[in-house]
Formats: C-alpha cells, sequence, structure tokens
C-alpha cells in the first residue's frame, strides 16, 4: 500500500523490520543484471535506486517466491535460480514496456504473477511427478491441459485467484490470463500485452539452466499467437 | 526431455528458441537411449512450437542424429515446419542433408514401419529426382499408392483436387535411411521388413532379443518380407537356419515373401526348406488366406500358449492391479475401486459394445495385461487425453492403446521398484470381444472387476 502511493522511505522502514524481505532484496538488486559495482545493502537506498514501480514489482516477486516450496522435485529448480527467472523476467518486462511506451506501475508489476504459474505446477503435480511423465510421453499434453481437463480450472485461473487475493488490477489479471497463450483479451492493449508476456516467458523458458530444469515445455507454446510481435521482439531483445 | 512415441516414433518438441548454447540440454544421449529402448524406429525433433532457430542449434541435433542412425539403425530428422522454416534448413545444409525432412508428423508416420493405416492415396512431388523416387519407393513398400508428379505444374495442377488425395507431401525428404531390420505386426503375425544383401551383416541389424520376446509372448508365425533383397551369402543362410532351428522349439513357423533366385544359389533355398522355413511369392498369399494362417499359427497365438501363471506372477498381482488403479484414477480424477476377483480363465458375461486393449511384457516375469471396458466407459476413461467429445472408434481405440501403455509403464516402474526388470511390447487393442477372444480364449489368469464412479471395468492377468 505505501510503495503504492509512493512512499518508498515509510515502506524502506516497515521493509528494514523483515529480516527475510531485506535479504531478498538485497539478494535481487546485487545481481549482475542490475549492474552496480558497489554492493548495496540499506533498504531505503534499494528502494531509491529501483524507483517506486520497480521497488513494487520487486516486493510482489517476493511475495511469489514465499508461495515457492523449500525443495523442488517436478522442476528442477531452486530458491536461486528462480529467483533469476524473476528478475529476468522482471528486466526484460520492463525494457519491453519502455518500447512500448507504456507507463503504468499495475502493468509493469503483471510480470510478477506469470511465475506463480510455475510454483502452482510444483504444487499440484510434485507427488505425481513419476505418473505425470508416464502421460506425458504416451500423449501431447502439457500441465495447464492436464489440469483444465481435471479440473475445470488452468494454472492461469489459479494465477488469477493468487492475483485478487493479493488485490492486483483487473487489467494485470486479464494480462497474464492472455499470457498463457491459450485466451486471448478482446482488448487490443491487454491482448497485445499478453503476446509480449507469453514470448517473454518462452524467450527466457529457453534458456539453458531453464530447459535443464525441466520448465520448457511446462506449458505450451503458441507461436501463431506471438507472430506478429516477433520481429519487434527479436529487435528489442538482439536476437541474431 | 521426454520423447513423446507414438506408431514407432519418438518426437522431441522443443519450444521458443534454438541456439547453440540451449540445444545441447533438450536432447542428450539419454534422452535418446530412453527413447531408443521404447522400440522405435524413428527419431525426431518438432519444430511445430519453434519460434527461432540458427545453424549452431540445429547442428548438434544434427550431429547426435548422425550418432544414433549409426548406432541404432533408425531415421532421423525434423517435422512440423512451416515453408519459411523448411526454406531455412535447407539453406544451412544446402546438398549435404543427411537427415530426413518431414512437414507434418502425419506424413513422417507413412515412412515408419509401425504405421497402421495403408493404401492410402498420396500426390508427392520433390523437385529432386532421386529424392521423388526415394521417397515414392519408400511409400510403396510400405503399403500406398503414391502418385509422383514430375514438374512443379504438375502438381499444382493435381492438388488441386484435394479431394482426390489422402495426404499431399511436397516439402518433405529422406536423409540417409536407418538400415535397421524394420518390423511390424499385422493380426498375431510378426512382418520383417529386409532389403539389399543378406550377409553377415544381419546378426548385427535384426534385433534378436525382440525376436525371442515375441516368441516368449505367444507370436507364431514371422514373415520376413524379402522383395527387396539382392542377393545372400553363407553367413545369411546360416543366420536364417539357425533362427529356424530356435522357432521350432516354439512350434512358430518362418516365412519368405518375395525372395527370388536370381542371384542366390538354388542350394541355399533347399537348405533353408530342410530347416523348416518356407516360401511365397506374395505377401497376400499369406495374409488372405485365412485357413492359412491358421495352419500357420498366426490366428492362434493365445490358444498354443496356455501357459499357467506362476508363483512370481502371483506374488506380484497388487503391483499389476495399483498400476491400472493409479493409472485410471489419474486419468479420470476420481478413486478406483476393486470390486472382486478371481483366478480362472476370463469371463465376459455381456460381450455388447465392449472394447479392449491389451499389453504383453517380458523380462524376468513375462504375461499380458488386458482392459475390458464397455465403450462408453473407455471413452471417459480416456476423456484427459482425448479432450473432447468423440465417436470416433479407432481414435477411442488408439486413446486406449496409449492408456494401455501407461498402465505397462507404470507396471515397468513399480516392478522395477521390487527389482524386477522387464520390458513392455506395443500394445494392442480389440473392436470387439470376439477379436480379444482369438488371443484371450482358454487362457487361465486372475481376472479382477474393478470400477472408478460406479463404471465397471474388468482386468485380466494371464500368461
Amino acid at each position: 500500500m505505501l510503495l503504492n502511493n509512493g512512499e518508498l522511505v515509510k515502506a524502506a522502514q516497515i521493509a528494514e523490520t523483515d529480516l527475510a524481505l531485506k535479504s531478498y532484496l538485497k539478494n535481487i538488486v546485487n545481481k549482475p543484471i542490475y549492474g552496480f559495482r558497489n554492493e548495496v545493502s540499506e533498504i531505503s537506498q534499494i528502494f531509491g535506486i529501483l524507483g517506486v514501480s520497480s521497488s513494487q514489482q520487486t516486493v510482489h516477486n517476493y511475495m511469489v517466491s514465499l508461495l515457492s516450496p523449500s525443495k523442488w522435485v517436478l522442476f528442477k529448480l531452486n530458491s536461486n535460480s528462480f529467483h533469476e527467472l524473476q528478475a529476468q523476467l522482471s528486466r526484460k518486462w520492463k525494457t519491453i514496456l519502455a518500447h512500448l511506451e507504456i507507463n503504468d506501475i499495475d502493468i509493469e508489476s503483471s510480470i510478477t504473477l506469470l511465475p506463480a504459474s510455475i510454483i502452482v505446477t510444483e504444487a499440484l503435480f510434485s507427488d505425481k511427478k513419476a505418473d505425470v511423465e508416464l502421460l506425458r510421453a504416451t500423449s501431447d499434453i502439457d500441465f495447464n491441459t492436464i489440469l483444465k481437463r481435471l479440473c475445470g480450472l488452468d494454472l492461469f485461473d489459479v494465477c488469477e485467484k493468487i492475483g485478487k487475493k493479493w488485490e492486483m488490477s483487473d487489467t494485470v489479471i486479464k494480462i497474464v490470463q492472455a499470457a498463457s497463450g491459450e485466451k486471448p483479451s478482446e482488448d487490443s492493449i491487454v491482448n497485445n500485452l499478453g503476446k509480449w508476456m507469453h514470448l517473454l516467458l518462452f524467450y527466457e523458458l529457453s534458456q539453458p539452466t531453464f530447459i535443464e530444469a525441466g520448465l520448457n515445455d511446462f506449458i505450451s507454446f503458441n507461436v501463431d499467437y506471438v507472430e506478429d510481435i516477433y520481429n519487434d521482439f527479436a529487435t528489442l531483445m538482439e536476437i541474431e | 526431455m521426454r520423447a513423446l512415441v507414438k506408431d514407432g516414433i519418438g518426437v522431441f518438441s522443443p519450444q521458443g528458441f534454438l541456439d547453440g548454447d540451449n540445444t545441447a540440454m533438450i536432447l542428450t544421449i539419454d534422452d535418446i537411449d530412453a527413447t531408443v529402448k521404447l522400440n522405435v524406429n524413428m527419431i525426431l525433433v518438432s519444430l511445430k512450437k519453434v519460434i527461432f532457430f540458427n545453424r549452431n542449434g540445429l547442428d548438434i541435433f544434427v550431429k547426435m542424429f548422425s550418432k544414433v542412425r549409426s548406432t541404432n539403425h533408425i531415421k532421423v530428422g525434423f517435422c512440423d515446419y512451416d515453408l519459411k522454416k523448411f526454406n531455412a534448413i535447407n539453406n544451412f545444409y544446402k546438398n549435404d542433408i543427411s537427415f530426413s525432412l518431414f512437414e507434418t508428423q502425419e506424413i513422417a508416420s507413412l515412412f515408419s514401419s509401425h504405421f497402421k493405416h495403408k493404401d492410402l492415396k498420396i500426390l508427392l512431388y520433390n523437385e529432386d529426382k532421386s529424392q521423388r523416387s526415394a521417397l515414392a519407393i519408400e511409400l510403396h513398400d510400405n503399403g500406398h499408392n503414391p502418385v509422383i508428379a514430375q514438374t512443379l505444374e504438375e502438381f499444382n495442377t493435381k492438388k488441386i483436387a484435394k479431394k482426390a488425395y489422402d495426404i499431399i507431401i511436397k516439402n518433405s525428404l529422406l536423409g540417409q535411411m536407418g538400415e535397421s531390420v524394420a518390423t511390424r505386426v499385422t493380426g498375431n503375425a510378426i512382418i520383417y521388413t529386409l532389403s539389399t544383401f543378406l550377409d553377415a551383416d544381419i546378426g548385427s541389424i535384426f534385433d534378436i532379443s525382440y525376436h525371442s520376446n515375441s516368441l516368449n509372448v505367444g507370436f507364431r508365425l514371422f514373415i520376413f518380407d524379402a522383395y527387396k533383397v539382392v542377393s545372400m551369402n553363407v553367413h545369411g543362410l546360416n543366420f536364417f537356419s539357425r533362427l529356424a532351428s530356435s522357432a521350432a522349439e516354439y512350434n512358430a513357423t518362418i516365412c519368405f515373401v518375395g525372395l527370388t533366385f536370381e542371384k542366390i544359389p538354388l542350394s541355399f533355398k533347399e537348405n533353408m526348406e530342410d530347416s523348416g522355413i518356407m516360401f511365397f511369392t506374395q505377401m497376400e498369399d499369406i495374409l488372405e488366406n485365412k485357413k492359412l494362417l491358421e495352419e500357420l499359427g498366426a490366428s492362434s497365438a493365445g490358444s498354443a500358449n496356455k501357459r499357467v501363471l506362476n508363483k512370481g506372477m502371483v506374488t506380484e498381482l497388487p503391483q499389476f492391479i495399483e498400476a491400472t488403479v493409479a493409472t485410471i484414477e489419474m486419468m479420470t480424477n476420481s478413486k478406483a475401486v476393486k470390486d472382486a476377483a478371481s483366478i480362472d480363465k476370463i469371463k465376459i458375461l455381456d460381450s455388447n459394445d465392449k472394447i479392449a486393449s491389451s499389453i504383453g511384457f517380458y523380462g524376468e516375469i513375462d504375461g499380458m495385461v488386458i482392459l475390458v471396458f464397455p465403450k462408453e466407459i473407455a471413452k471417459k476413461a480416456c476423456q484427459l487425453l482425448i479432450g473432447e467429445q468423440t465417436d470416433d472408434i479407432n481414435l477411442i481405440l488408439d486413446t486406449l492403446a496409449e492408456l494401455v501403455n501407461i498402465v505397462g509403464g507404470k507396471i515397468k516402474t513399480l516392478l522395477a521398484d521390487q527389482d524386477i526388470n522387464v520390458n513392455i511390447t506395443l500394445p494392442r487393442t480389440y473392436k470387439n470381444i470376439d477379436s480379444l477372444m482369438e488371443v484371450a480364449q482358454g487362457r487361465k489368469g486372475v481376472q479382477v472387476d474393478l470400477s472408478f464412479d460406479n463404471d465397471k471395468f474388468l482386468f485380466f492377468l494371464t500368461r
């Protein structure tokens, strides 16, 4: 709430009392992708450097990471690699929004909800790992479809429920639903952002670490959905 | 990454971006080994969900392909691409394409020896004349009717009549072929396809363990399709004579079809006949003669092999039930329960509108699991895999085969936990109870009535 209102100093004072959050923020902001030469250790300093929108995004990432298991079973992940995925998505999403000339704190935060789909998958399927592997060796079916056919809800519906619980805006939830690649939005702006987010997710899930973690095919990539923005994306991400 | 295996083809489906950094993570030698063990005759990488790839990325696959082909003698390549991707691959490798390219998995399946549908009318064009011929010959050998367009103009004219063809092939090509002896099952006969020269190499390209296991699980007729054989030397002769001797122990028959003796000494034929091998001019002479099939043992695989359940099997019975129950529970998201169990011959009270599927296993213990479902219940059990309402019986049977394949995989895993190693055969399906009884009639086994959501189905374990 304080971050939403731009009250960074007060927010930093409260964050200082949460040692886990403090450690998370320090760990994230000192990653090479942020490019700081000296270690940044004070929360007020971190919030100051990140600014309101990125601070809010980072705190959301922290909240999502609280849902992650202490030991990953289904995916070969650990807290470091999961935080790395969150950080990469957040940084690149910011670049995309700048390219699209969108300056909206809520929309910037929307990317933080996406990795929740991975946590939900891990939580629901980890104790059925061998069975699911057998099923997927026989039929071309992703986790999202398995869940939808068994329960009528998919991973992104579960993410929507998390987003609503955390009082995230409707726009954020619609973007994340569109980013599933299965449910395009009728709102052209939301739909376009859904396409960029869907492509960004699979760009990250094509990184060696995440392929090795078994994330590359946990949900289905809809190539047709993102075809029209691919060239722009490739230029922005300098893909050759 | 795990491959999806269907109709003898293992398909890896990476998503997103492929470059030199990540490709090695997608396809490892362990992934390939695990897939080859599932008795595939083709390994493909699908590019359907790949939006970007470069030469470095594909190079890693291509090197892996070359290793797999030379070690395992199977077809390898890429599938599921559009024209842009096809042109890019051609550009990268120009005239040095050693792997196969299939526009879709459906087209790839036409070149798999496991493919079930025959007699498809296929319009075919490739700008390279030798490719056109290679594709047409392979399609013809696999029992299809290829119509070759000699020019692009002819192709474009012919393809307007879309309904005249079951499949149209344009941007596909065959790389260096796998050289293993292709295997397919028809009814209760196993057909092996041989080609070129039969010499000492036959020992390394013929899967002798598959053959032995087929004998063990009750197959009694083995047909060698030898239309493409040019010649045979004394090593080939010795190999087949030995094979015939081992088959005799099981009262099995070995036949050769289409073998000519223009370049093979006639004395070889006499030697082979002395070993019990029979010769036929055409495949139809055997497959379309029901009486002959019966005499040769192909329609009595079940009755010729009435072995009793042994202690090992009964001890492991809970694993078999557990595998079936766990699979049904996973597929239906409901509780599966065991209603009744008995040791006897299979009893199906009402055989109307029922379908069945079976899977064999062999190794430290051997036998067969049969599942019998009312058609509507089978649809319900397979709902997760089908995903939509359907009355297409072939789709339902194919899906039931997938389900029983999952049960087989689960059995394999549960037995491995007990340090019992088994392999599983390809699943078989039965459109009605009569066709099931041809195999199961007279066999003793354990029958268990199971149900989920009060929908009843039958489990039968036999040897």
